[in-house]
């Protein structure tokens, strides 16, 4: 037992020497992204800043590492070991870091940060500022990158009201929170928009922005509630639903390869290719993509253009968008493809804008 | 040449000298009985023979061949077979499951054959006069023939040589006498036995040769022709046992215990105890005879708040106690040594000390308020185990480790030195060896002297008959009769015990006697 | 049947130096051979070391060595992670003897700090599961017991205003202790009053605790703005830091090794505790003594309740002072592992605290430094439970004598 124990003590001696004398001080472009609790392998948020970071590797040769979060103290932590590590630029997912990264920021002036579906300032009227909010005014060092979703949400729901056989499109979220309802609402736009142009009525299952309230899961991880609440949709009538809740949408995805009855709309990736399983019931997939801003944001702090405030990424920039119908694409008509894709260009140019439609 | 030779088998445990150079032969068609107390070493030393412990020293002869033994298995392929105290039977399997289960013979490469084991069994059933039926489920047979069953699973798997441990310890009196009947059998067609036990009458009636084991080594090999009771009790234990109880004339005082129309159900709901009317006073024994299972277990159990009653009332010392809370029920003075002493009466992974204290914790002088007073458990503990003659090497021992006779002396240590009025014993020596068993006896006779009310359940006739002063006998949840014990005799005894009450009893002999006890 | 051989007592006295290595050995090896077997893990997936075994007869040396190496730099920075880098240490000693000045040396403790924060809820919780053990309860709902009552000391921590300290802490304390007592509680009284099953129960309880925290932090907690997290709790409220940002290691560590003592107090020391430990370990027998199996049941799942609902209290009153999904990286699962390798006594659970709070900790530092994920720890986690639950396979694996130890975990089985 003894030598066991001798054995292993000098093993621990000797690794900790070989790394405490080993440390890499290379002096690479080091980028570090903290995920949310999803995990690096969520297929949606966290996976697809992770995406910008390898192509920001591969093409502008920094290095890149990630640190995935388990629980909620894990955010300042996390955030801590890159610091630690002297990490140029700091990279974290999602509003449940908004304050942690603010901190840190604050207290590391020369690291830059770029946190994803989040901007400063942050706070409302009354907020203690570092720990209701993150900070009261732009920080100088963190990039916020935003998405005008709505816009690729509007597509998505012209062309499902051109789809749908039954009159009835439906649209849920997983949490009643901007990022999410923005995509619901734009959805909404683009269905109202097609019922302008063709004297239609396709009505909207799941989401009203006049009342700003919808049909929410409550959390981004059960495909059992997208199962249940796919099936609910289909029994109100309705055949294309857009699931904006991660994960979630897949259990949707399910119900509808499984019977038949209806079609999903993918969120943030191309979930053609990411849920490939699901892919004939994919109509199309709403593109939020962050690998894009996350790449810019690398590219930007490592050439010296970078500076603090909001990058809000649009149809225009390309930012968001919709993705090819693939196998759909025989069967959505010349005509819709037409519209779809002028009613793109009218939001580009600015002349067709999501709120004019609301508000007509 | 001997079947089996045993020589010089030595086996020592942390603490222990389990077997210390111990050496039998065992002769072609005999009954050899393997006597001791607990605790003796006899387990040990089968053990070793089964492979399941490997011995320090010594060697093992089979017809003159020496035998590795290393495992069971090893054993079986010798001829020798086990039937252990404790049986090894699953009761939701038949009795033909049983018996293959291990060495299950297929046919057509995939199906059990449970046809060729029934048949098989139907021919070692009748060959040895065994009558047990391959397709009962053994769940539903009686313990004696549960034994029987283990018996076949020896004999399937051929074995000549047959050890049984303890084999009576769970048996009926009746089921003694046909398990006998058995052995003889087996012995005429060619088979030898040796018969582990701590019970001087069995060995006297059955065996052709004793050998007795005491502290783990063997103090000889005698002939039964040439032995007592007494000469045999003696040798057993090392020193003189009186096996008789001395005791005087009892003085009852005034009623302690009153029983009035009780009724009780049993978990599944059945009528146990059907109107029972009695009392017991102060300084008298009375004892309740019957066979197992009339309704005795129940009775004390609803007696000490463990069961719920029906109707009727229970007072002690004129406080009714009938459905009140165990704890209520003991603090009336109420000491109750149970039937079965690991089910209830002991924790078992607790050490002595906790033991001692497990009805009392909670009083001064083991607790203030909440917090335990270490120091006087501990004190208390090593007072009464050194009182009460309890054989451990310190009270911080489990009591799980400790031989039945040690652990019995525990509850008795426990129970009896708080200050009671009422003494519920239930089958307080069973399983218990000579030693402990007279200690047992003598200690329940001085409670009663000192002036306690004593309620004696036990299921050995001749303990009821030793200690008594009025017994009542139980039949099917009534008490057939009350008879003083005086004058009653063990034949009427038996009769009550059927549930016949003979219009006209015989008279008995009159005048104090002492009743030898069945050891 | 007294041929057994003696047992030696069991821990609730001081037991000699040689029946406390007994009882370590079989866990101490068990993490051994779970870091073994990472070990092995980790040189299979690592990409250098299997091209170097692609060329295992040309190189045998490189291939070793490739593996030497992912596992030192696996664990070297699982260990510098978990306890700090002895370099910084020291450095941070000079400069402390030197200048007086401190702060580079506390600095380098963050990771021993970061350790023993990750072992805070774990002491906790795991001492709530070994109480549980210790009555014959499985209480598989630690979790959800740690959510309720991380929501009840949160909800005290920021509705209340104005108080003292001294008043504002207790109440959220108190506050997550009986939120987690109730959530114990429920199932502890189903048990005892109608028989139905604890671990079913409990697992109820996860979920509507789980789904009650979705609503709770969407509807009635939610702060002001758009994310569904609680309001910050009042500085009042709030367990002090030991030292500045971004040390976190606070008065939780304190109160949780308090909470050890007295759940080993009331276990060994009390009449409470001995009925507990009766009815867990024949319960036949503490009926019979006068003991009540309703009240120790009900009582036992209240107390395991508290200490979960503390685990969660002191995270969030001492660590994150505001509550958002997913704030516990499953603590309350697993704390059954912790019992379980703590043989349900306090001590023991604290050291196995300790060693899941260190590994968790500096696994964040071996992600980052060896690219080794998470994951891993978790794989090692489970190994050292399998292990510990079937001590056969150490005792095999390095020969040790079989000495039979008499369980002192016994969960009744099923049915009543």
């Amino acid at each position: 037992m003894k030598k066991i124990f001798a054995f292993l003590s000098l093993l621990v001696v000797a690794s900790m020497l070989l790394t405490a004398c080993g440390g890499t001080t290379s002096s690479a472009f080091k980028v570090g992204q903290v995920t949310d609790l999803g995990g690096i392998d969520d297929k949606s948020f966290n996976a697809s800043a992770w995406l910008g970071v390898e192509n920001a590797q591969k093409e502008l040769g920094v290095t890149g590492k990630y640190l995935e979060s388990q629980g909620q103290s894990d955010y300042a932590k996390n955030i801590q070991q890159f610091l630690d590590e002297d990490t140029n630029l700091i990279v974290t997912v999602g509003f449940l870091l908004g304050v942690d990264t603010a901190k840190a920021a604050l207290a590391n002036p020369e690291t830059k940060f770029a946190i994803v579906d989040y901007a400063y300032p942050d706070c409302w009227p009354g907020a203690a500022v570092g720990k209701d909010c993150g900070s009261d005014k732009e920080i100088a060092n963190v990039l916020g990158l935003t998405f005008q979703t709505d816009q690729a949400a509007f597509l998505a729901g012209y062309l499902a009201a051109g789809m749908t056989k039954t009159g009835k499109v439906a649209t849920y979220g997983g949490l009643n929170i901007p990022t999410v309802t923005i995509f619901m609402k734009g959805f909404e736009a683009g269905v109202k928009y097609y019922n302008q142009q063709k004297g239609t009525n396709v009505e909207v299952l799941g989401w009203n922005t006049a009342a700003a309230d919808g049909v929410f899961a409550g959390n981004f991880e059960s495909t059992d509630d997208g199962r249940s609440l796919a099936e609910s949709f289909v029994q109100e009538g309705a055949d294309i639903i857009l699931p904006v809740a991660g994960p979630v949408g897949l259990g949707s995805a399910a119900v509808c390869k499984e019977t038949g009855n209806c079609l999903v709309i993918g969120v943030d990736a191309d979930w053609y290719e990411t849920a490939a399983e699901y892919k004939d019931v994919v109509l199309t997939s709403v593109l939020k993509k962050i690998n894009v801003a996350v790449y810019d944001a690398v590219k930007r702090a490592k050439d010296g253009t970078f500076k603090g405030g909001v990058a809000t990424y649009t149809i225009k920039d390309g930012g968001v968008d919709i993705a090819p119908y693939h196998d759909f694409d025989s069967k959505v008509s010349a005509e819709l493809k037409a519209e779809v894709e002028a009613a793109k260009k009218a939001l580009i140019d600015g002349s067709l804008t999501v709120d004019g439609v609301l508000a007509k | 040449m001997p079947v089996l030779e045993l020589k010089g088998i030595t086996k020592a445990f942390p603490g222990v000298l389990a077997n210390d150079h111990i050496s039998l032969t065992l002769e072609d068609g005999e009954i050899l009985a393997l006597l001791g107390e607990n605790g003796a070493g006899k387990t040990t030393l089968m053990n070793i023979l089964y492979g399941l412990y490997k011995p320090d020293e010594g060697e093992i002869l089979v017809r003159g061949k020496n035998a590795d033994i290393h495992e069971p298995n090893d054993a079986i392929r010798c001829g020798i077979g086990m039937v252990h105290q404790h049986f090894m039977l699953i009761p939701v399997m038949t009795v033909t499951e049983n018996v293959m289960l291990g060495i299950e013979p297929v046919k057509n490469g995939l199906f059990l054959d449970r046809e060729k084991v029934a048949r098989r069994i139907r021919e070692i059933s009748e060959q040895y006069g065994l009558e047990v039926d391959p397709n009962a489920y053994v769940k539903d047979l009686p313990v004696g023939t549960q034994q029987r069953v283990e018996i076949i699973k020896v004999l399937y798997r051929q074995a000549d040589i047959l050890i049984l441990d303890e084999p009576t310890a769970v048996l009926t009196p009746q089921e003694v006498e046909g398990l006998f009947k058995i052995l003889h059998t087996l012995v005429q067609k060619g088979k030898s036995i040796i018969f582990i036990t701590h019970k001087l009458k069995e060995v006297m009636a059955i065996a052709n040769r004793i050998t007795v084991l005491r502290g783990g080594r063997s103090v000889g090999t005698v002939l039964p022709a040439e032995m007592n009771p007494e000469k045999l009790a003696s040798l057993m234990v090392g020193r003189q046992v009186s096996l008789v109880v001395e005791k005087a004339e009892a003085k009852p005082q005034g009623m302690t215990l009153e029983v009035k129309d009780l009724f009780v159900r049993d978990d599944h709901g059945n009528l146990v105890v059907n109107n029972i009317t009695f009392e017991v006073h102060a300084g008298e024994v009375l004892g309740i005879a019957g066979v197992q299972g009339n309704g005795q277990t129940e009775l004390v159990y609803s007696l000490t708040g463990l069961l719920p009653s029906l109707s009727g009332t229970i007072h002690v010392a004129g406080k009714p106690i009938q459905n009140t809370s165990p704890r209520h029920i003991l603090e009336q003075g109420v000491a109750h040594v149970p039937e079965d002493r690991q089910k209830h009466g002991l924790v078992l992974t607790f050490p002595i000390h906790d033991n001692m204290v497990l009805c009392t914790y909670y009083l001064a002088p083991f607790a203030r308020g909440v917090v335990l007073q270490e120091q006087e458990i501990l004190a208390t503990s090593e007072k009464l185990a050194k009182q009460y003659d309890v054989r451990t090497p310190s009270v911080f021992v489990n009591a799980g480790t400790l031989s039945g006779g040690n652990q019995q002396k525990i509850i008795i240590a426990r129970e009896f030195s708080r200050p009671i009025k009422l003494l519920i014993a239930s089958q307080p020596t069973r399983g218990l060896d000579v030693g402990s068993i007279e200690y047992i006896h003598n200690r329940i006779i001085e409670k009663r002297d000192e002036g306690t009310a004593v309620l004696l359940i036990s299921s050995e006739l001749d303990e009821i008959l030793a200690l008594s002063d009025r017994i009542a006998v139980m039949y099917k949840g009534q008490f057939v009769d009350i008879v003083p014990a005086a004058s009653v005799t063990k034949e009427y005894l038996g009769l009550l015990m059927a549930g016949i009450k003979p219009e006209n009893a015989p008279a008995a002999p009159s005048g104090q006697r002492t009743i030898e006890v069945d050891l | 049947m007294t041929e057994k051989p003696i047992q030696p007592k069991k821990e609730e006295k001081a037991p000699a130096s040689g029946q406390i290595r007994q009882a370590l050995l079989v866990p101490a090896l068990a993490v051994l051979t779970g870091l073994i077997i990472g070990a092995i893990i980790i040189i299979i997936t690592n990409e250098k070391a299997a091209t170097a075994y692609g060329n295992f007869f040309g190189d045998p040396l490189a291939a070793l060595f490739a593996s030497w190496e992912a596992v030192a730099t696996a664990y070297g920075s699982l260990l510098v992670g978990s306890f700090g880098d002895p370099g910084k240490i020291i450095n941070g000693l000079g400069i402390l003897f030197s200048t007086g000045d401190s702060s580079k040396f506390i600095r380098a403790l963050y990771p021993l700090s970061e350790s023993l924060v990750t072992a805070t809820p774990y002491i906790f919780a795991g001492l709530s599961v070994a109480l549980g053990f210790r009555a014959g309860l499985f209480n598989v709902g630690a979790e959800g017991q740690l959510f309720i009552g991380t929501l009840a000391s949160a909800f005290v921590g920021y509705s209340l205003v104005g108080l003292p300290w001294f008043i504002h802490l207790p109440l959220a304390i108190l506050a997550g202790a009986l939120g987690g007592a109730l959530w114990g509680a429920i199932p502890g009284y189903l048990k005892a009053k109608t028989g139905a099953h604890e671990v079913v129960n409990t697992i109820m309880m996860n979920w509507i605790a789980f789904r009650l925290s979705d609503w709770l932090l969407n509807g009635p907690m939610k702060a002001p703005g758009f994310r569904p997290i609680t309001p910050q709790i009042e500085t009042s409220a709030e367990l002090p830091r030991f030292f500045a940002d971004p040390l976190r290691i606070n008065w939780g560590f304190i109160l949780a090794l308090l909470a050890a003592y007295g759940v080993y107090w009331l276990l060994f020391k009390t009449t409470i505790g001995f009925e507990i430990r009766s009815v867990g370990l024949n319960p036949d027998a503490a009926r019979y003594s006068g003991m009540s199996i309703v009240r120790n049941t009900v009582l036992v799942m209240a107390l395991s309740g508290a200490l979960s609902g503390l685990a969660g209290t002191a995270h969030v009153l001492g660590v994150d002072r505001w509550v958002g999904q997913g704030f516990s990286a499953g603590y309350g699962f697993d704390a059954i592992a912790l019992a379980l390798l703590g043989n349900s006594h306090p001590l023991g659970v604290v050291l196995a605290a300790l060693l899941f709070g260190t590994l968790r900790s500096g696994a964040t530092r071996m992600q980052s430094m060896a690219g080794i994920p998470i994951d891993i720890i978790s794989i090692i986690q489970g190994l050292v439970i399998i292990f510990v639950a079937a001590p056969a396979i150490i005792r095999w694996l390095y020969r040790l004598r079989n000495i039979k130890s008499d369980t002192t975990v016994m969960v009744r089985g099923w049915g009543k």
